[in-house]
């Protein structure tokens, strides 16, 4: 029984150092203690060669052209070429938040701006909105029957820039909500920035989210 | 002799030139530890597979202390990292999957309620949260400028639960139990709320570690 106990104090203090230890700021990492390889001239050049060419691959890969860059969390939208940012805007994206849809128990809309990377994949000019179910929903209205009561002009802005699933660039009636999380999911600007967004990208336009 | 030493040294540099213009700087570790270059290659690799698709990845590069918010190979977002430290880091592959994000407290709209509720922000994502990810994997994000002593007590009170109960088990049956790599990253608390903010279910995950001490 004493045996059992000292051991469990030994174990504990053991934890506690090696905690200690840890929480000291000095990276613990299992590899440090491998022995370093030796050096085989051949390999190293083999490798750097191998390094080169993935390097040179990856950087082919980096879009030429402009793209549009979206912090989600900060709400900013920047234009950039390579390292240049050629538009900072200030943003709206979407509010996190939840809508039960009615009669369906395990059904909801989640109001995010969908994170990754997407393309421009339509420029329109005078949008109009064609309210989905939820902009009724979430107002406790009821969903129209026709198409034509759906159609809202006048709040999307001048312009329009559409990455797929219904999600758009677009203007704004509350520029003093810009900075903030409140959309359904769209990415809100000014009228300025709006217009040069729009003459910024092109369809095809690269457009990374995070 | 002479001009055969400068007409090798001025190989010699422009050498190092055309490696540093490839990499937009001298990378920041040893071109000439194998090993180091071995693994930066490994990590290179599966970074072109991921950038050659249209999606957003998470690099954790321990050798420059940073987390890298990458889409096609660009730099979108950088996290730096006050500290780290990682066990079974020598086990730790080199691409993994996020099983899930952090929870978020999502308010829910009540249209009949009437209320205005309010969106999620920044501040409402944790500045503590553990990362599980397929293969398995773990990585303990946590907050350095927290300054909260229980906070800090808990965290070390689960850390020493986990081992005891491991160390436990192991004396009972005998058996070791599987050694999964994890990794304790420590970042001010925007940060860790900007990381739980920005990674998503499945989200890639590349780790370039470090061998130096």
């Amino acid at each position: 029984m004493q045996r059992i106990v000292l051991s469990l104090w030994s174990g504990l203090i053991c934890l506690l150092l090696l905690s200690l230890v840890q929480s000291s700021g000095i990276p613990v990492s299992d590899a440090s203690s491998a022995p370093p390889s030796p050096i085989d001239p051949a390999l190293l050049q083999t490798l750097q060669a191998r390094y080169k060419a993935l390097a040179k691959q990856l950087t082919q890969l980096m879009p030429r052209q402009p793209y549009i860059l979206v912090d989600t969390a900060r709400n900013h939208l920047y234009v950039k070429r390579a390292d240049q940012v050629m538009l900072d805007a200030l943003a709206s994206t979407g509010s996190g938040t939840i809508l039960d849809k009615p009669g369906d128990s395990k059904g909801q809309w989640i109001f995010d701006t969908p994170r990754g990377e997407f393309s421009v994949q339509s420029r329109l000019t005078n949008p109009v909105w064609v309210k989905p179910d939820w902009a009724f929903i979430e107002e406790g209205l009821e969903v129209p029957k026709t198409q034509a009561d759906r159609i809202e002009p006048g709040v999307l802005g001048e312009y329009a820039l559409g990455f797929g699933k219904g999600y758009f660039i677009h203007g704004t009636l509350y520029t003093r909500l810009l900075g903030k999380n409140v959309t359904h999911g769209c990415i809100r600007l000014n009228d300025d920035d709006l217009k040069s967004v729009y003459n910024l990208a092109k369809v095809g336009t690269p457009i990374m989210i995070f | 002799m002479n001009v055969l030493c400068a007409i090798l040294s001025l190989l010699l540099s422009l050498t190092s030139v055309s490696w540093a213009g490839e990499q937009n700087g001298l990378p920041p570790w040893d071109p000439n530890d194998s090993t180091a270059l071995y693994d930066a290659t490994r990590v290179l690799e599966e970074e072109v597979k991921l950038a050659a698709r249209p999606q957003t990845y998470i690099l954790i590069d321990l050798t420059t202390n940073a987390i890298l918010i990458k889409g096609r190979g660009i730099e979108l977002h950088r996290i730096p990292i006050d500290n780290w430290s990682a066990s079974h880091l020598s086990e730790l592959a080199v691409a993994y999957r996020l099983r899930e994000r952090p929870p978020v407290n999502r308010r829910k709209l009540d249209p009949l309620g009437g209320t205005e509720q309010d969106p999620i922000s920044l501040a409402d994502m944790p500045t503590t949260f553990a990362l599980h990810f397929s293969p398995p994997m773990t990585i303990l994000v946590r907050s350095s400028n927290e300054g909260h002593p229980w906070q800090w007590a808990t965290q070390r009170g689960r850390e020493w639960w986990r081992r005891l109960t491991a160390w436990s088990l192991t004396l009972w049956t005998g058996e070791k139990p599987p050694s999964l790599p994890s990794l304790d990253l420590t970042i001010s608390s925007d940060h860790a709320q900007s990381l739980a903010w920005t990674v998503t279910e499945s989200m890639p995950f590349l780790i370039h570690r470090t061998t130096r001490p």
